[in-house]
């Protein structure tokens, strides 16, 4: 799988975008960014962006879900390379944040979604499938992205349609770590709209 | 045959002037006994035709982008009329053309869906007001309705009525349309005289889909016919009242790729661009001045490429929407023509009903029910809906009910200030209209500006007719009309003005005009904002209505209301805000804001039915009636029976994936879907297959507070086991949809659940024996109110918006 657009091939994505490389998780820091997205398309497109930008990637996932709960993975060649360190992830957080329009003083809403996904190191398409099913919200999208912390300013540019969007770091053995950094900026995304 | 006494309605026979002795022999009948009331002699057929939520700067034919052939036919063989006003909302619009008087005074002080305690608010029209149609029909016209209808109280519009406020109560013979506000033009929810028939079975064909404007032609051609198959001679009355150009603007893409790249150019220039045509046709006065873009409408300079593009497809399919309509009118008009009638046919068309609309915000929205619903979406939350729907490109697909930026509005009412709702401006009172009738007008292809306004459509259609306005009406004494009319324009391009003063109010924004003078006092709320913050100048005690700013212009001298002249006029001022404190209580306007009173404490009293009952034929449950589930926990309850080999299909579905609920069996599961607004949708599932037999199903949702939009948690129960859930972190706080209906054993029109969408309306292949829903009280009597309270927020807010 991979996650080029129809008449697009990775030959044409700049130099720098997909450059495959052994994954130093285990010696230096790696960020995880989690977006979430009312389309899939929405997240796709962030995820061009990031390549049009030339921001180095250590992987990325697109995943979404239809209205009629057809789930859709989209993994970059790079983490099916790399499938057995720890960059089969899924998880997502939608945080729309719903302002009343009318006057109450309960409000209309506050956090939507809540559905903390749970990091796998499972990387094969099926079983990141099988966990968006219950994960993502109908018609929805998460895009996630693993890059190095000189990459962050980059990929922060590129993600531009994200509705809500959230970055943590992990640091050491590359499974648990990324983990807990993917838990920690779903944490936060929950808090942010709570 | 002597002239009845056309005062008093229905008409008297003349008595029997024939000889009835005991046998046949001597006797002689008076055939007049059976004949039914004819009109006066040469009385012509009257086509009116009312487009909706439409503005003045948007038909060609008044220098709009917007292609108008047929509209402009009619002017040039007709009049245009560039000073014609309306009420700046939909239903009091319609009430005063179809009664002749002040909508107030008639009780659609709002829209149809609201119904409050106040006479000029009770959307329902007092006996002593008889309706236009019913004093034609009575008369001896023949009379039809066809498409939005928008003067039935919500709580009306089921078999049980009352029948008298549904258009044959208001003396239409015949019905086609909807009885709402609003409605999909794909999969309406049709109303044919006293049932509501649901949406058509052709609804969604791959080959031949319908759609509501093409059928409005179709059965206004068909009842022509009819008539003319039956009576030559008898004069019809037929309103044309379309759904377009109101959202959701539903239209193929051949008609809005018409104008591809028409709009690119955004709505600051298109403003320029129409101002410029209007005063080429002279529509607009040389001297006029286009008035200024106001901060609520952003400059569309300032947008990105991205919302550019998204902006353009809004107003090319609203443009393609807007041209469909005049494509159908031109049909009837055609139809007349051909039957050789076209010359004793008053054809009199407005374009609006109140300006055009700017209830979609400033972003425009993929589901009109957004706004209504309090659902406040960015403009980056817009595209992704949209494209989640299925992008620019099914903008005005049945998969969307979208509704364009307001700024387009603003755009289309050019040149004047803001639209829809605006009750101070021009740019939501006055709309174009045309008249064409070749045997009554002297100059075709005249232009008239004279000052008129909606209530003088009825006046002038009974002086033409020259049917007196009656009396008495089923013995009630009659309200004389409030409009005048303006009969003489027709042959008289200097005729006398005879509509000299005339008040307006909508939601508070309100005008008095006099003898050239308009004095505006407008709310300084943006018409799109109903925040806690937006209301709280508003309440009781803390406004006060004559310190809003007063703007005064004279329109003699100032066509767009470009100079504001109060300062200047003090005395002017002072005069005209004292004139509408006179006109307001005579008309029943009182009190200002009646509209808003549920945001302000005043509801009806509580409704305390907890239980409704629904047998398994039910279908097509109007949008307004359907059980008060919002804001609260209730449940869904059926008993079945399931074959076996087992049954699928809809047990209990509201509307559809826009917005609604559905409780189906699918792959021998029960499951439940609901759709909040189409923004989120939660669908959860049994973990066992559902047994054969008699069969008891339920699904509970425990909500978790009283408060709109409450989240809950949801269980699903066989035969009273638990058997799945889920939770839902918001429900719908106001109304799922404004059209379409719940049914029981099917989902009629669009689905609910996608995943069933190509089995539609997915019947249930068992028996439903009946469907109950459990209101679940709150646990308190303030809760319980409070959810009450915010039922009727939703009301007026749909009232807004409709």
């Amino acid at each position: 799988m991979n996650l080029t657009t129809p008449g697009r091939t990775m030959l044409s994505l700049p130099a720098q975008g997909l450059r495959v490389l052994s994954l130093p998780f285990d010696h230096e820091t790696t960020e995880v960014l989690i977006g979430s997205y009312l389309s899939t398309e929405a997240a796709h497109e962030d995820y061009r962006s990031a390549l049009d930008a030339g921001v180095y990637l250590h992987g990325a996932i697109v995943v979404g879900k239809d209205l009629s709960g057809e789930v859709s993975v989209d993994l970059s060649d790079h983490m099916v390379k790399e499938a057995a360190q720890g960059l089969g992830t899924l998880g997502f957080l939608s945080g729309l944040l719903f302002l009343p329009l009318l006057p109450v003083a309960t409000g209309v809403g506050a956090t939507m979604g809540g559905v903390v996904g749970e990091v796998m190191h499972v990387l094969a398409g099926s079983k990141v499938k099988g966990q968006a099913a219950s994960a993502i919200p109908l018609g929805c999208a998460a895009l996630i992205l693993a890059y190095p912390p000189d990459s962050a300013d980059g990929v922060d540019a590129a993600v531009r349609r994200a509705i809500s969007k959230v970055t943590a770091e992990a640091e050491g053995h590359h499974v648990q770590a990324l983990r807990n950094a993917l838990a920690e900026a779903q944490l936060e995304l929950s808090t942010a709209s709570a | 045959m002597a002239e009845p006494d056309r005062t008093s309605l229905p008409l008297q026979p003349a008595p029997f002037t024939g000889t009835a002795n005991r046998t046949l022999q001597g006797s002689e009948p008076d055939w007049e006994l059976i004949h039914h009331p004819r009109p006066p002699e040469g009385a012509p057929n009257v086509l009116l035709v009312l487009i909706d939520d439409a503005g003045f700067g948007n038909p060609s034919t008044f220098g709009g982008p917007i292609q108008t052939p047929n509209y402009t036919q009619m002017a040039e063989a007709g009049l245009r009329y560039n000073r014609f006003h309306v009420t700046a909302l939909c239903s009091p619009t319609r009430a005063a053309l179809l009664t002749g008087r002040n909508n107030h005074a008639v009780g659609f002080g709002s829209v149809g869906e609201f119904s409050s305690g106040f006479p000029g608010y009770t959307a329902m029209v007092p006996p002593e007001c008889a309706p236009l149609p019913r004093i034609l029909r009575d008369n001896g016209y023949a009379t039809a309705a066809f498409g939005k209808w928008h003067l039935t109280p919500d709580g009306d519009q089921g078999p049980a009525g009352p029948l008298a406020r549904w258009p044959n109560g208001w003396g239409f013979d015949y019905f086609y349309g909807f009885l709402g506000g609003d409605s999909g033009q794909w999969d309406p929810l049709l109303a044919e005289n006293q049932k509501i028939i649901g949406t058509p079975a052709d609804y969604g064909d791959e080959d031949d889909p319908y759609y509501l404007p093409d059928a409005m032609a179709d059965k206004t051609i068909e009842w022509l016919h009819g008539v003319r198959a039956q009576e030559a001679d008898k004069p019809f009355f037929a309103y044309f009242s379309t759904g377009c150009s109101h959202a959701p603007h539903h239209v193929a893409s051949e008609w809005a790729d018409r104008y591809k790249g028409a709009f690119d150019g955004g709505w600051d220039r298109l403003r320029e661009q129409v101002f410029e045509r209007q005063k080429a046709l002279g529509v607009v006065p040389e001297e006029a001045e286009l008035t200024a873009r106001d901060d609520a409408f952003p400059a569309w300079d300032s947008l990105s490429p991205r919302l550019q593009a998204f902006y353009a497809r809004q107003m090319e399919v609203y443009a393609g929407y807007s041209e469909n309509a005049d494509h159908n009118v031109g049909r009837v008009i055609d139809a007349i023509e051909e039957l050789g009638e076209i010359d004793n046919t008053i054809v009199i068309w407005i374009w609006g009903d109140n300006g055009a609309s700017l209830e979609g915000t400033v972003t425009g929205s993929f589901n009109e029910m957004t706004m209504q619903n309090g659902v406040p979406l960015t403009d980056e939350m817009q595209l992704q809906l949209a494209e989640r729907y299925g992008g620019a490109e099914s903008w005005g697909m049945p998969i969307m009910d979208p509704h364009y930026s307001a700024a387009w509005a603003w755009a289309g009412n050019t040149p004047f200030k803001w639209g829809k709702q605006v009750g101070s401006h021009l740019g939501g009172t006055r709309n174009p209209m045309v008249i064409h009738w070749p045997e009554g007008i002297g100059d075709p292809g005249g232009l008239r500006s004279q000052f008129l306004h909606v209530t003088d459509v009825g006046p002038t259609i009974l002086d033409i007719t020259r049917i007196p306005a009656p009396s008495r009406v089923d013995g009630v004494p009659q309200e004389p009309l409030h409009g005048f009319t303006f009969a003489d324009t027709l042959t008289d391009q200097d005729a006398p003005e005879r509509h000299t003063q005339q008040y307006f109010e909508t939601i508070g924004n309100r005008a008095m005009y006099r003898d050239g003078w308009w004095l505006a006092m407008r709310t300084p709320r943006i018409p799109w904002v109903l925040t806690p913050e937006a209301l709280k100048p508003y309440a009781p005690g803390v406004w006060d209505p004559d310190a809003d700013p007063a703007e005064l212009y004279y329109l003699p001298d100032d066509f767009t209301q470009a100079h504001d002249l109060a300062a200047e006029h003090p005395e002017k001022v002072t005069e005209l805000k004292k004139l509408f404190w006179e006109e307001a209580e005579k008309y029943q306007v009182l009190p200002l804001l009646a509209t808003l009173s549920a945001f302000f404490g005043m509801t009806p009293p509580l409704d305390h039915r907890d239980r409704m009952e629904f047998r398994g034929d039910v279908q097509n449950v109007a949008p307004g009636m359907i059980p008060r589930i919002y804001n609260r926990s209730y449940a869904i309850s059926a008993d079945l029976v399931v074959p076996d080999g087992g049954a699928e299909g809809v047990i209990v579905a509201e509307a559809d994936h826009l917005g609604g609920f559905s409780l189906f069996v699918d792959a021998g599961r029960l499951t439940h879907t609901y759709s909040m607004m189409g923004v989120f949708v939660y669908r959860q599932m049994a973990d066992v297959p559902l047994p054969t037999g008699e069969v008891s199903v339920r699904m509970e949702f425990a909500a978790d507070a009283a408060k709109p939009a409450t989240g809950g948690d949801v269980t699903l129960f066989v035969n009273d086991e638990k058997v799945g859930g889920g939770r839902m972190d918001h429900s719908v706080p106001m109304r799922f949809s404004a059209y379409s209906g719940m049914d029981i054993g099917r989902d009629n029109g669009g689905v609910v659940d996608l995943s069933y969408a190509d089995r539609r309306p997915f019947a249930f292949t068992g028996t439903i024996r009946k469907v109950v829903f459990d209101l679940h009280p709150h646990a308190s009597d303030e809760d319980e109110q409070a959810v009450h309270t915010v039922a009727h927020h939703a009301n007026a807010a749909h009232g807004l918006s409709a």
